[in-house]
């Protein structure tokens, strides 16, 4: 045991020895002239399912940061996460909110019904523009209303495409999402991708012009590392939305086939969604009952703790346009293992790319992660240094970039 | 000048997964790594080799020297044979000499011995069957060079050791001289000139380099105007047809060397085994193995990061077992797991330039990917040997032994 003088000391030579540019305050980089953005969004965090809301929180934080206003327009109330110089609007603010109770629900978009998003974009369409220079919507919610809203006032338009109907129902796109998708992109003067894949996929399925598309991939934040979870057992983690694109069947058959050898791993499902069921009766199914943990919804400290815990991250999804749960995942150590057409893939090599239907090579990637340390160590030390090359300032910058390409800049 | 090219095609791995141990499956993908060979075979070894032929047939003086692997003469008698008869064809005619060195282009230079004095003994025997040849130079992989390897070269009994002409070992001594090595009076060193080396092998075809287009008469110039006794120039084979595609015209500036050669009087072609006759200029020490390989010449291509290491530190305690099992099979197979491109293809990319050429010489998509799939493969062949000496797995270091 150490004595707490000795412990002060060490914690204090600890603190003296590391490296002073960790974290640079340094002033946020500024390109041409400040813009006030309408950014027609979704969700925002804290209530919050996947990584549309997380991008639309870090890339409007730095965007704030670089001076640039923004009126976030969400059809859910509050509460929302504050980030100064972001403002937030949503139909239940309207004193004469035209269809009373409709955006009470839940607060989240579990619930939702067609007619909402009918509603949504009416509202947006209706929305009192006051001196914005751009609007920028992501996904296909708000595209009717932004466009016609662009239209009006004659504003550019850019769109975010996270992921597409195409793969979101793997293959059987409802046909009403689909018109609404194609409508943004169609009246954006801009795309941004968050993968090369997807911007093809876009060309290809969508005949959206190659030249007004850009890539733009997405970021994690450098987090803090929390203490891990101590015990012998060895988590392999699956951490996301249960949806049917995320493959995470292909976790649990990969798991019968790792759990056998490894008598000490422990596979971990995090997360929530319409394929908690199925998934939970599969696990049974396969005589996994006592190897897999289905954890349900977990708290930021609990996710957290997990990422500081876990030995091998494994994204298994059959559609995944970028795979900010990898990128987190990457961000703290833990060497992944993603389906090829991941977004991720295309800016690191640092990460196993499996077909998504390969159950047999997942399982062999997790027992080669867990059987070499040295593996495990070198690919998770590379792999958070190659997602942290580039952070959300950068995408911001890039998105700045993309703006300027519609707006002039007015730089004098 | 001493021209001399070297030949070496590896056994690539195919994808062998962790759910393959105890299947059965070969390691190696035969039908791939001679589909590789052959198309090599039709841009470079075949044309090149026949230009060679002919500058051999047109000019009585002309003359240089080849290493080949163990590795490339199975490949070469399975892929295409004509490629090996035209090496027999040049050989004979007296004015090619050929090099020693391990049969698997392997790193058995850094295991205990008798691995290494084997697997020279094993390429010596090789080269004697295909060719009748039995050389007194010896090249380690990649172009090794220590004072303990010139002791070993010594009690070998070669005359002549090939090393890197670089400033970690001439110490301000022209690479343009014949050395002696400090630990082995006997052993003479040939020190390649790196940078005239390397203008064909790496710059020929880059439009950025300022000399650039390279022509022979103007390569020759620079030669002439280089003071010492021999300027060696040791590159890849491959330099001809495949770093450099034909349509750079590499292929026609190596066959107007001769000729243009023959206009300089001062001027004239050696082979290792001529140059080595020369008088030695002073002695070389090497405490440390320098390489040709990358910007460091070090061991840091193969050995240089935990990755690397590890797989060599696990091939090493496999290669007891493999020795005692008893199995020529075994034994085989694991020193074709000992050939050094395994352990090239880990390496993290940590320099711009050298992480470009390595992943060009590189048959998987990461390190990451090349490290697993050997070590799978590996660990197989443990399992393997061990079931041969009928040994039960202790409490192992390397991982623990499955059986399915």
């Amino acid at each position: 045991m150490l004595e707490k003088a000795e412990l002060e000391a060490l914690t204090a030579e600890l603190e003296w020895q590391r490296p002073r540019d960790q974290a640079p305050i340094r002033p946020p980089r500024v390109v041409g002239r400040r813009l006030r953005l309408l950014m027609v969004g979704w969700e925002w965090p804290p209530s919050h399912s996947g990584g549309l809301g997380v991008h639309s929180f870090e890339l409007c934080t730095e965007l704030a940061k670089m001076g640039h206003t923004i009126t976030f327009l969400t059809p859910f109330p509050g509460p929302y996460t504050p980030v100064e110089g972001v403002t937030f609007r949503c139909p239940a603010d309207e004193p004469e909110e035209p269809y009373p109770g409709a955006y009470t629900i839940g607060g989240t978009a579990a619930g939702w019904h067609e007619g909402d998003i009918e509603r949504y974009n009416a509202w947006i369409a209706g929305f009192p523009v006051g001196g914005h220079d751009l609007i920028h919507v992501h996904d296909w919610f708000g595209t009717v209303g932004a466009s016609a809203l662009a239209r009006r006032w004659g504003l550019p338009l850019v769109m975010t495409v996270h992921s597409t109907e195409y793969d979101r129902s793997l293959g059987h796109p409802w046909s009403e999402i689909l018109a609404r998708e194609r409508t943004g992109l169609q009246n954006a003067g801009r795309v941004i991708a968050v993968s090369a894949h997807l911007k093809r996929q876009l060309v290809e399925r969508y005949g959206i012009p190659a030249e007004k598309i850009r890539v733009i991939y997405n970021a994690v934040r450098p987090s803090e590392r929390l203490a891990a979870l101590s015990g012998p057992r060895r988590i392999v983690l699956y951490l996301g939305r249960l949806a049917a694109m995320k493959g995470v069947d292909t976790f649990l058959r990969a798991a019968a086939r790792v759990a056998p050898t490894e008598p000490d791993a422990l596979f971990v499902v995090a997360g929530e969604g319409p394929e908690f069921g199925r998934l939970l009766v599969l696990a049974a199914h396969l005589g996994l009952s006592d190897r897999v943990l289905f954890l349900g919804k977990v708290t930021e400290e609990e996710r957290a703790t997990l990422l500081a815990s876990a030995s091998v991250f494994v994204l298994p999804s059959i559609v995944e346009p970028f795979g900010i749960a990898a990128a987190e995942a990457m961000a703290a150590g833990i060497p992944a293992i993603v389906s090829k057409t991941s977004g991720i893939a295309e800016i690191t090599n640092s990460v196993f790319t499996v077909d998504f239907w390969d159950i047999d090579e997942f399982a062999s990637r997790i027992s080669e992660l867990l059987a070499y340390p040295a593996l495990r160590r070198e690919m998770g030390a590379a792999g958070r240094r190659s997602v942290m090359r580039e952070g959300w300032e950068e995408r911001a910058l890039q998105t700045v970039g993309v703006y300027f390409e519609l707006v002039k800049d007015g730089r004098h | 000048m001493v021209l001399y090219l070297h030949l070496h095609q590896p056994w690539r791995l195919a994808r062998f997964r962790y759910l393959d141990l105890g299947s059965g499956r070969p390691y190696i993908d035969e039908v791939r790594n001679l589909e590789i060979f052959r198309g090599i075979a039709q841009r470079s070894y075949r044309p090149t080799l026949t230009r060679l032929g002919h500058l051999l047939d047109e000019f009585p003086d002309f003359r240089f020297s080849l290493s080949v692997t163990g590795t490339y003469l199975e490949q070469a008698a399975r892929a295409a044979p004509d490629v090996l008869d035209t090496l027999r064809r040049i050989v004979r005619t007296g004015r090619v000499a050929l090099l020693s060195e391990t049969y698997y282009h392997s790193l058995a230079f850094l295991l205990p011995p008798p691995e290494l004095h084997d697997e020279v003994e094993l390429h010596r025997a090789a080269l004697q069957r295909e060719f009748g040849v039995h050389p007194t130079v010896l090249r380690m992989t990649e172009l090794a060079y220590s004072d303990e390897l010139a002791r070993f070269a010594e009690s070998e009994r070669f005359h002549g050791m090939l090393v890197e002409g670089w400033e970690g070992i001439l110490r301000g001594r022209p690479p343009t001289y014949v050395y002696c090595a400090a630990p082995a009076p006997t052993v003479m060193l040939l020190a390649r000139h790196y940078m005239l080396s390397d203008d064909v092998g790496f710059r020929f075809s880059s439009r950025q380099w300022n000399e650039y287009p390279l022509r022979a008469e103007k390569y020759v110039s620079w030669i002439a105007a280089t003071p010492g006794d021999v300027v060696n120039l040791f590159m890849d084979f491959e330099t001809f047809g495949e770093h450099h595609p034909a349509s750079t015209g590499i292929l026609d500036f190596l066959s107007a060397l001769p000729r243009t050669v023959r206009s300089v009087p001062a001027l004239s072609w050696a082979t290792v085994d001529e140059a080595a006759e020369l008088p030695p200029h002073d002695t070389l020490s090497a405490p440390t193995t320098v390489s040709w390989a990358d910007q460091n010449r070090d061991l840091g291509a193969w050995l240089g990061n935990d990755l690397q290491r590890s797989a060599f530190e696990a091939a090493k305690k496999v290669g007891v077992l493999a020795r005692s099992s008893g199995d020529p099979e075994i034994l085989e197979t694991w020193r074709r797991l000992l050939t050094s491109d395994h352990f090239y293809y880990m390496y993290v990319g940590g320099h711009g330039a050298d992480a470009g050429v390595h992943q060009y010489f590189s048959s998987y998509g990461s390190p990451y990917d090349a490290y697993a799939n050997y070590m799978n493969a590996l660990m197989d062949l443990r399992r393997r040997a061990l079931e041969r000496i009928s040994v039960e797995p202790g409490p192992g270091t390397m991982g623990r032994d499955r059986t399915r």
